[in-house]
């Protein structure tokens, strides 16, 4: 659960939504709530707060579009 | 007109003008479109009447409506698709444009709107006429009108002349060194002046640009895969586009290893950005430079050296380009100050625009005859010092300033986000970190509680702004209050406004 919640949390200092308010399969591009430089800032803080890398080379936006495929995309980087 | 005359001797070669994924436009192809197009407007009775407005991306026929309507004589409006189709429509109005080239389908049904499968159709067909050379845009004639924001919330047009362009190409041509050809990147909008590097500076100089667009950028598992195949040579973008493609570790000399320089423009280069660029590109170079759209895109530049990394200061923006003239005043003065002084720098010189398109009272603001000198100039706004022969950049006069690349009015989104229902009135702040804006907030007084929780609210918000403002102008976070600090003036407060972030959770 560490993941999912340490991610969470940094959605919800990116885009300013209060605990709980995050659906987990909300769009966040859709929506307007994250763009290119959020992805950046989000991947950085995942780095240094889970210690995950996830290659930014080979990020597509459809697998990172909601909290849940970004959750799923950072464990996929966990494993390796 | 120098460029037209430029392709006219290239496409006698068999070089490639433009690569866009799969696609390859040759300069013989270009060329053959761009004639096309022109014979086209001539004998539309619609076309030949005001400005060519382009709405897209990076489409690659973008490039020959663009030369198109020079061919024809007629200037053309570049207007980027991330815009609402309001907006657009604006600046359709305010150029008082003759045709529209729609790639974006943003437009359909609108009169005078052509679609991508009409024109493509018109490039196809072979010029029932010659286009005479005698039509050209040349000389003082406007080439180009780049509308960007304005602080009374509409697109504020730019118009951009045939010697603008010639005095700007000529300036920037060093800056790639020596021989022709190459590979140069082509990722900045073209509704913005810096796209003006590769189009004006890269064709003037036979070489090839490599197209990337938005979706590729939206996705740098696509981006990636192409630069590995782009042979790039030259690298020209804002800061911004080469701090996102830092975060992949794989952005280093060996996925470029043919380029040899990165030119800088249109914001503050940061120390942590060359600091990254010398260690991940040992053997490029890296080039700052500095020009606001009213200058034709850039009227400085300068290599950066270890020295300057190791300094303190900011980067400079360097010396002035050839044919360009700076001096540091005092706001109202055009008498230069002494060097280290802290003033508002004015540009004299070729570059310098005829002024804002349509709107005399503005246009004396902030351009002049200068007497002594013969030439003309324009007031940047922009403070800045010079020592020791380099000018530094050291911010803003006004609430104009630069995010991701983009130059933006703060009031522009402000009259806009009123204009959002239950809005009565919307303050901005620009989050800065690391010596630049790094996101927007805007703190917004609602005319009635909507019982909404924070985030469907912004939701809600940005939803709307969004049919009158561009993606890239809308805050990341939009925050209701209570009511707005005041400051002596009467004002907003905008300081007690950026305290409150600092008190809350924001990261």
């Amino acid at each position: 659960m560490k993941i999912e919640n340490e991610i969470m949390a940094i959605l919800n200092e990116l885009t300013g939504a209060e605990a709980g308010e995050l659906e987990p399969a909300l769009d966040l591009f859709e929506t307007g709530l994250l763009d290119s430089f959020g992805v950046v800032s989000l991947f950085v803080e995942i780095e240094e707060r889970l210690g995950v890398s996830v290659a930014a080379e080979t990020i597509l936006r459809d697998e990172i579009s909601t909290p849940e495929k970004i959750v799923r995309r950072v464990k996929r980087a966990a494993e390796c | 007109m120098f460029i037209l005359d430029r392709i006219a001797q290239l496409k006698k070669t068999d070089r490639i003008a433009l690569i866009n994924r799969e696609e390859r436009l040759s300069y013989a192809g270009l060329d053959e479109r761009s004639e096309a197009f022109a014979a086209w407007l001539l004998k539309n009775p619609e076309g030949a009447r005001g400005p060519v407005v382009i709405c897209g991306g990076k489409e690659t026929d973008f490039l020959p409506c663009v030369f198109g309507a020079l061919k024809a004589g007629l200037p053309y409006v570049p207007v980027d698709a991330v815009n609402p189709p309001e907006r657009i429509r604006e600046i359709i109005s305010d150029a008082g444009s003759g045709v529209t080239v729609d790639f974006s389908g943003l437009l359909s049904g609108d009169c005078d709107v052509i679609s991508p499968g009409e024109l493509s159709d018109i490039l196809q067909s072979p010029p029932v006429a010659d286009v005479p050379p005698g039509l050209r845009v040349s000389g003082e004639d406007i080439a180009c009108i780049l509308f960007t924001s304005g602080s009374m919330g509409r697109p504020r047009g730019v118009p951009v002349s045939a010697d603008n362009l010639m005095s700007f190409a000529g300036g920037f041509s060093p800056l790639l060194g020596e021989g022709d050809g190459g590979v140069i990147l082509n990722q900045v909008s073209y509704a913005f002046d810096v796209s003006g590097c590769s189009l004006y500076g890269g064709i003037s100089r036979g070489m090839t640009l490599f197209t990337v667009d938005r979706e590729m950028v939206a996705n740098p598992g696509v981006l990636f895969h192409w630069l590995a195949r782009s042979g790039l040579t030259a690298w020209v973008s804002t800061p911004s586009f080469a701090e996102i493609c830092m975060s992949a570790d794989t952005f280093r000399q060996p996925l470029l290893p043919l380029l040899e320089r990165f030119i800088f423009c249109g914001e503050v280069l940061t120390h942590s950005l060359c600091d990254q660029l010398a260690a991940r590109f040992p053997n490029a170079q890296v080039i700052n430079t500095y020009g606001p759209t009213e200058a034709t895109v850039l009227v400085t530049e300068v290599t950066v050296t270890q020295e300057m990394r190791d300094d303190s200061r900011p980067i400079p923006i360097g010396h002035p380009t050839k044919g360009t003239q700076l001096r540091v005043a005092e706001e109202g003065s055009l008498v230069p100050l002494e060097d280290g002084c802290q003033g508002e720098l004015l540009i004299l010189g070729g570059n310098v625009a005829p002024g804002y398109y349509r709107q005399p009272g503005l246009t004396a603001e902030r351009f002049f005859h200068d007497q002594a000198t013969g030439l003309r100039g324009y007031r940047t706004g922009d403070i800045c010092c010079r020592e020791n022969g380099l000018f530094y950049f050291l911010g803003r006069a006004d609430s104009q300033i630069k995010l991701g690349g983009y130059r933006i009015e703060l009031e522009d989104i402000e009259h806009n986000l009123a204009l959002v229902k239950n809005v009565s009135r919307a303050a901005v702040i620009p989050v800065v970190e690391k010596g630049k804006a790094r996101y927007l907030v805007a703190f917004i007084l609602l005319e009635e509680e909507d019982g909404l929780s924070p985030l469907t609210r912004a939701i809600s918000i940005k939803k709307q702004a969004a049919e009158f403002l561009p993606a890239y102008m809308i805050p990341r976070k939009i925050i209701a209050i209570d009511s707005f600090p005041l400051g002596v003036s009467g004002k907003t407060d905008k300081k007690s406004l950026a305290a409150l972030l600092d008190k809350g959770s924001a990261p």
